[in-house]
């Protein structure tokens, strides 16, 4: 059987220890790495390709949730965590196994068990569990993480002026650079504020809180004037949008 | 409308006075006197209500003698001069109405014009009592006024009372942190194979922690270095958690050991220090302290450095607005807590009026 490659994700050294000590009873299992907070993690999942990552929740950076959805990685994870009801919430909903802190090591065998079988099977029922629970309905951004090769943007919706739609992707404007992620204009919207972000054109959405005039450019169009002085076409359902939140 | 009848009842019973004053000293009849003083004295009654404004245009605390003299003074003169009018005018109506009244509109006849002969000391007289009791109109709207500010700071206090309490309940509810009771014992777990005798030290500073909470949250003030010691014993146990990345460095003058402040009030400020600063530095980095005292002030500055790139989950500010809130609630106007962020640093900076603990 073929060692199983492991990555340890967790901020707090002693964390990491206990993984390691509890660890030791599978002599089939090979550390390869151990990353100290989110930004690592992502580094390392891409660089290592663990088959099995023991995933903190709360961590500096990078939340672990944010890092699945950078690396895009849907199987192999255990999350760990010490407190966190939303994230508990959410794995209990799509049956995802966790360990909640602190675990015995009974408990973390069990887990382990069940992520070899996991590992195993080709068609892995994590996957969909874990992208079910990332596309969870109703959670807000409160930032939006955009993958640049080696780098990752970490961007705050508040600074966030406005989103354009081309073609596959979107472009997001924040403090006056852009930033290209590949993801659908409704996809975007649908996960962020309603009240702050409109959609007042087909391709574009924007932060009412950069929003500086409307004015009229003929006689039945709008154009959005930002503050950074952009100017944003505004189409006839989007300006019966921008009117009902002001 | 039941204030009203009364101040109504007051200025009758002026005009009665005035009748019989006027019955005594003129030798008039007492239906002239009351027929002459009463309506002037109710219509008078509206003229002093303007005594209210005077009196609510020098709040107390702004009073000066000589200021206060002329302003009270020359309200009141003004008034007696009205009064004076009133007097000769409703003196003159009166008669034309009753004159009308008896004899239809004859108005040859050859009557007095005025309803009571004014004579100078009569005028003198009447000038004196309009001018008195404007005054007494003064005196009244003054206390009822003083009353009126007693009931709305007795309000005040018990609402702001209301408002510590909620504060301290606030406290009591995010002081018993999950995550860090739960990250705490993880650390113990891990340290009882590795190391056991950091293992039992973090217990025991977790134990002392706990029971410090809560004895001191009890109080409604505690004096700074018992607050100073429940930091260490929550930066002992973070210092295990978090290793060497995690470095303090407090300083407390020796005025300001005993001055007191509310409880739990800095913890929850080392504890966003750790959580939204050091936490997110892959390098670690110093918790700074430093408290002091300066005149009639207590001073305390917590400072710590942040991650540059404020990507991660800055915090919302829940805990230091709670704490504002805290503290007006306590100490009104008079205690500030703020707040900055530079490129490189979070600062919270923290004045309360000095008190010191009696031993």
């Amino acid at each position: 059987m073929n060692p199983i490659n492991v990555l340890i994700v967790d901020d707090e050294e002693l964390a990491r220890c206990l993984i390691r000590e509890y660890l030791r009873a599978h002599p089939d299992i090979v550390i390869v790495g151990e990353a100290e907070h989110g930004l690592d993690a992502v580094k390392q999942i891409n660089a290592l390709n663990p088959d099995l990552i023991f995933l903190d929740i709360q961590m500096p950076k990078l939340t672990g949730l944010e890092v699945l959805e950078l690396t895009g990685r849907q199987a192999g994870v255990i999350f760990t965590t010490a407190y966190d009801q939303y994230a508990l919430k959410a794995f209990d909903l799509h049956a995802i196994d966790y360990l909640l802190k602190p675990f015995s090591q009974t408990r973390f065998d069990e887990a382990l068990a069940q992520a070899r079988k996991s590992i195993a099977q080709l068609v892995n029922p994590q996957a969909t569990a874990i992208q079910q629970l990332l596309s969870v309905p109703g959670k807000l951004l409160d930032r939006i993480l955009i993958r640049d090769r080696t780098q990752v943007h970490v961007i705050p919706v508040d600074k966030m002026e406005y989103v354009e739609a081309q073609d596959d992707y979107i472009s997001i404007v924040s403090d006056a650079k852009s930033y290209l992620k590949t993801q659908s204009l409704s996809e975007l919207e649908a996960q962020l504020d309603p009240k702050k972000f409109v959609r007042v054109h087909r391709s574009y959405l924007i932060n009412i809180e950069q929003l500086k005039s409307i004015e009229r450019s003929t006689k039945d169009s709008h154009v959005a004037i930002m503050r950074s002085g952009k100017q944003i076409p505004i189409s006839r359902t989007g300006y019966e949008r921008i009117r009902q939140i002001m | 409308m039941r204030k009203l009848m009364w101040y109504l009842m007051a200025w009758l019973l002026a005009g009665v006075v005035i009748a019989a004053l006027l019955v005594t000293m003129a030798n008039i009849s007492w239906g002239a006197g009351l027929g002459f003083a009463i309506p002037v004295s109710l219509i008078y009654g509206f003229v002093a209500a303007s005594a209210f404004y005077v009196c609510r245009s020098l709040p107390f605390e702004k009073r000066q003698f000589l200021l206060t003299l002329v302003i009270f003074g020359g309200a009141s003169l003004l008034s007696g001069l009205m009064w004076l009018l009133l007097c000769y005018a409703w003196n003159y109506l009166a008669q034309a109405i009753r004159h009308s009244f008896l004899y239809g509109a004859d108005t040859d006849s050859n009557l007095t014009v005025n309803l009571i002969v004014i004579t100078q000391p009569m005028s003198v007289m009447l000038f004196v009592a309009g001018c008195g009791f404007y005054l007494l109109s003064i005196l009244v709207h003054d206390v009822l006024i003083a009353l009126d500010n007693m009931r709305l700071a007795d309000r005040r206090a018990a609402e702001s009372r209301v408002q510590a309490r909620d504060a301290e309940l606030q406290v009591l509810r995010t002081q018993i942190n999950p995550h860090f009771l739960f990250n705490s014992l993880n650390s113990i777990s891990a340290l009882t194979s590795i190391d056991p005798i950091a293992a039992r030290t973090m217990t025991l500073e977790l134990a002392q922690f706990f029971r410090q909470t809560l004895a001191l949250s009890e109080k409604e003030q505690i004096p700074l270095t018992d607050e100073i010691s429940l930091c260490r014993h929550f930066l002992a146990i973070e210092k295990i958690r978090f290793g060497k990345k995690l470095q303090s460095d407090i300083q407390v003058s020796d005025t300001a050991q005993t001055a007191l402040i509310p409880p739990m009030l800095l913890q929850p400020c080392i504890e966003n220090a750790i959580k939204h600063g050091i936490r997110d530095l892959t390098e670690g980095g110093t918790i700074t302290l430093r408290a002091m005292t300066r005149g009639d002030w207590l001073h305390v500055t917590i400072e710590n450095p942040v991650d540059i790139n404020p990507s991660t989950t800055v915090g919302n500010g829940l805990g230091l607005k709670n704490s504002q809130q805290r503290l007006r609630s306590l100490y009104g106007e008079k205690a500030r807590i703020s707040w900055t962020r530079n490129t490189e640093f979070f600062i919270v900076e923290i004045a309360i009026p000095l008190s010191i603990v009696n031993l």
